[in-house]
Parts: structure tokens; sequence; C-alpha cells
């Protein structure tokens, strides 16, 4: 078996009254392309913050190998440089150019020179296709770009694990694809991905496991074929029926 | 029209017995606005960076209540000096210093007296302005931030105060300007500033009305320069408003090829023992090349692709064709 990179045991979270994860159990394995779908307001997001600490979990543990970082003492950023997100609304830094942008990680938190930082940059640049535009402020490109730049600035800090928060659902339909398409390339090169998504091809044809959640649970959880050709819940079924029309 | 005439034959009058003290007056009036302004953002900007650190629940005690601590002594400061004059709060320093102890501690330099009252009144201002500043930038971006890794003085630094910076400069702007008028009543404390320049003017004169044409003049003169400066710097900070395509990126060429070679090794480009052989080995290569040319073997070759031999090109890029 791969190895085991994250463990989420009994992950809750509440905000107010309002509990929105409820009992998560679940693992991410080295190479694991995990699709996470479901009904706006089923708690997919808010797991994917959970696990990059950008929220705080009212109860459970996340286990990164094997080590709690919900425990005090442990150093959120040193963690969060190990786990990349990309997020919805891209979150490039306004104030650089693209270059820049994925090199300051590199060069503040990972502490490389500036030109092997540029070096490793470019590499990703290049694959996502975004060679040409390292000049470019984030607010002169568009968003299927942009949020090409934003997988480029977290594959350049080499994360063991890339979380994707619906990264197409702010993007006019005719630049999915091509952001669809760097995170396929992304996946058949055995990066370990946690996509938070509403594109159900993804999540079919692309993914090795997919997780379907509803009301804060994890409702059923399987391999592609399982979930979406034999659904054993009539949750799942109900919500995938919504898809096909 | 005479009138017109007759004030300026008075301002030419003062001019020439005065302009002199104006001049050092506009001087050290700019020096005192402009080094007032850059300390009081500063002190602006650690107020701000102070207000704005995140403390939560899980936080150890001891932090949260230093963070409890500084926040209520940031509000106290900008309330009181934002609150009152700055003519008074000079008064205050200067003679209230000595007063309270016997002369024993006192400021012996108007300069300095005059720079902490500005930067201190410019500084509460701006604490405001910055913790404006930094809630105005996305909190997309310090999520973005975080998620790379960074921890909170690196994401401010990096990633918030520059952008907190670009959004306030209209308001450092604003109190620079301020600043340069306000500091008029710096006179209460004998500051030789342009308006105590008036003052003095007037005194042995008494052409009240024209020197005070001079000052308007003078100060509007200053002010209209700076706003002029600010706009320039705002479009400086605000970067090119158009980007060149890189085709042909060097780095791409070397992009993920380059394996960053250990300092002093024989791979190192820097090293002069590499750079000497790698030299010797390229004048090896063309002596060869030319030996073989002599010999006619490439010499249709050479004929073929129209070649000019210069004797200088690069032989790696030669041998290519």
């Amino acid at each position: 078996m791969d190895e085991r990179i994250l463990q989420i045991n009994h992950l809750s979270k509440s905000f107010g009254s309002n509990l929105v994860l409820k009992d998560i159990d679940f693992s991410v394995n080295q190479g694991d392309v995990i699709s996470i779908i479901g009904a706006s307001g089923s708690g997919k997001s808010t797991l994917l913050r959970c696990i990059n600490l950008l929220e705080t979990p009212s109860s459970g543990e996340i286990l990164y190998h094997g080590k709690n970082v919900l425990g005090r003492g442990t150093n959120a950023a040193e963690y969060r440089s190990h786990v990349g997100m990309v997020f919805q609304s891209f979150n490039l830094f306004n104030n650089m150019t693209v270059l820049e942008n994925c090199v300051v990680g590199q060069v503040r938190v990972l502490k490389r020179g500036k030109a092997e930082a540029q070096a490793h940059a470019m590499e990703y640049l290049e694959k996502v296709g975004m060679a040409p535009y390292v000049n470019a402020r984030p607010r002169q490109i568009s968003g299927g770009q942009k949020q090409r730049v934003a997988i480029a600035r977290a594959m350049a800090m080499d994360p063991e694990v890339l979380l994707f928060d619906e990264p197409t659902s702010a993007l006019d339909p005719e630049m999915v694809g091509e952001v669809l398409n760097v995170m396929q390339r992304l996946a058949e090169s055995g990066m370990t991905m946690l996509v938070v998504t509403h594109e159900m091809a993804f999540a079919r044809d692309v993914s090795k496991r997919v997780v379907y959640m509803n009301g804060g649970v994890i409702c059923e959880q399987g391999s592609p074929d399982e979930v979406f050709g034999n659904p054993q819940k009539a949750e799942t079924r109900d919500f995938l029926s919504r898809f096909r029309g | 029209m005479t009138k017109f005439a007759q004030l300026g034959a008075d301002i030419a009058k003062l001019w020439l017995k005065y302009g002199h003290s104006y001049i050092s007056g506009i001087e050290n009036t700019l020096i005192l606005a402009l080094v007032g302004t850059l300390i009081g953002c500063l002190i602006g900007f650690i107020c701000g960076i102070l207000n704005t650190i995140p403390s939560g629940k899980n936080d150890h005690p001891l932090k949260r209540f230093f963070l409890g601590l500084i926040r209520v002594v940031i509000r106290i400061y900008v309330e009181v000096f934002r609150g009152t004059p700055m003519v008074l709060q000079a008064v205050f320093l200067y003679y209230g210093l000595p007063y309270f102890t016997d002369n024993a501690v006192k400021f012996t330099s108007v300069w300095a007296a005059a720079i902490v009252v500005v930067s201190i009144n410019t500084g509460a201002y701006m604490a405001e302005s910055v913790r404006g500043g930094i809630i105005s930038v996305d909190p997309g971006q310090t999520e973005g931030a975080k998620a790379i890794g960074m921890t909170h003085v690196q994401t401010m630094t990096s990633v918030i105060l520059p952008q907190a910076l670009r959004n306030i400069m209209p308001q450092i702007g604003n109190n620079f300007i301020i600043n340069v008028k306000d500091t008029s009543v710096m006179f209460i404390i004998g500051f030789p500033e342009f308006f105590a320049a008036h003052r003095a003017a007037v005194g042995a004169s008494y052409l009240y009305f024209p020197s005070a044409t001079v000052e308007m003049a003078g100060y509007l003169t200053m002010t209209l320069l700076a706003s002029f400066l600010l706009r320039w710097a705002e479009k400086k900070m605000d970067g090119a408003s158009s980007y060149e395509l890189v085709q042909v990126d060097p780095l791409t060429m070397t992009a993920g090829t380059y394996s960053f070679p250990d300092k002093r090794s024989p791979f190192d480009e820097r090293n002069p023992e590499a750079e000497k052989s790698a030299l010797r080995e390229s004048l090896r290569r063309q002596i060869e090349r030319e030996e073989a040319l002599r010999q006619g073997q490439l010499a249709e070759q050479r004929r073929d692709n129209g070649i000019h031999d210069t004797g200088f090109g690069n032989p790696d890029q030669r041998g290519e064709h």
C-alpha cells in the first residue's frame, strides 16, 4: 500500500450553532487523485479549508504523516508549505508579476536562492503554458490564465498534496477546459490531489476515488465506476441524476 | 490697478530685505513636514501591524493578553493625539517637560521637539489609515500567502503591506500636505519655519498684507508641487500598464536542465579553473577545425553552407552546421 500522507479522524466544524462538518473520517495516500463532489453547502470546501488549517476545526484530528497538526505547538506555516492549495478566486498576489508570484514563496518560505527559484518557477509555468506571460500582472491576464499561474505557484513549492477548491467555478465556460487540462496532466504525473469540483466529467475520468458529501457527512465514496456506475445510496443517485439531466 | 502695483512694490521691498528668511523658512517647513510625515508613517505602520496581528482561541493566554494590552495602548495614543490640537501638544512637550522635571529633562533643540510633535501627531492619524489600508486588501491575498506557508510577518511584508501602502498613498499625501501647512503652529516653540518668517518680517516692516501674499503663494507652491510628486509616485507604484510577451525566454531554455553545481567544482561555470579549461578546450577545437579546413576536408561543406569563418565564432555553434 502507498504511503499515507493525511489521515482525518472524527473531524467536526461548526460556525456558531451551524454544524457544517459532522465526524468526518477520511484519508489521503501518496498518488491519490480524489474528487469531492456534492451540492453547495454540503461542507466540501470547509473540509478542504480545514485540511489546510485556513479554518480551525471544532474537534477531531488531522494526522500528517502520523502527527496531529491540530495540537498546540505545531507550526501551521511549515505544515501548509507541504500542502498546496488552489482557490476558486485564484488569490494571486496583485502586487507582483506572474513570475514573482511563483518565486516569492520559494525564496521566503523554502529559503531557495533567487536564480534557483526562478528556474524552478519557469519549469512549472512552462508546464501550465504561462511561460510567455512572466512579466504580466494578475490584473492583465484572464481568469483561466490566473488559475494556471496559481497552480504553477502551488506546484513550485513542491507540495506533497495539492488541494483544489472549486478551481473552475469562477471561470467562463471556455476557460474551464484549459485549467482541467492542466489538472489532468498533473494527475497523470502522479501528483497527489484532492479536488472539490462540480465538473463531473473530471471526477469520473481523472480521479481515482470519488467522495460524495451531503449535509456535512461523507455519504458515499469509492472508485468513479462504483460511485457513478452503481451508487449505493438514494442521495447519491438523486444528486447524480440532476447532473445527467 | 494701482493697488496691485503697490502690492508688487511692497512685496519686492519685503523680498529684498527678508527674502533669505522666507527661503530658509520654506526649507525648514519642507524638511520638518517631510521628516515628520515619514516618521509618522513609520509609527502608523507599526501601530497598524500590531493592531492586525490575529489572535485565536488556540493561542497562548500570555500572547493574547499582550496583544490586548498593545491594542488598548495604541487606542489611547490614537484618541489622545488625534483629539487635541498640535499647537497644544507642542506646548505640552516643549514647556511641560522642564516644568515637571525642574529643567532636568527638556528639549535642547526646537528641531527635535518639532519633529517629535509632528511625527507623533501624524502617526496617530496614520495608525488608523494603515489599519484601514490593511483591512481593504482582499482577504484572499492573506489566504493565498498562508496557503504557500508564509508566516504572519512574511505575509505582511511581502503581500499585504505593499498593497496597503498603495491603497493609502492618497492618505499619506493628504497628511504631508496638511503637515506642510500645519507646521506653521510650530512658531509657538520658536521653530523657524515659513510662517515664523512672516511674523518676523511684519514685526519689523508692518507690511502685513504683502507678506501674507508671499506666504499664500509660498504655501500653495509647496503643496501643488507635493501633490504633483505624489501622483507621479502613485503611477510608479502601479507598475507598467502593459507587459511584454516573452517568446524566447532565456530561463525557459535552461529550466529543469541546470543542476546547480557545487561552488568550485569542475562543473561550476564561475570556477576560474573550469573557465580556463573551457577556454583551452575551445581553442584546441578551433585549431583542430582550422587544421581540417586546411586539409580541404571541410572545404566543400563550407562552400555549400556559405559560412564565412571569421575565426572568432563560438566553435560549438559552428559545429552544429
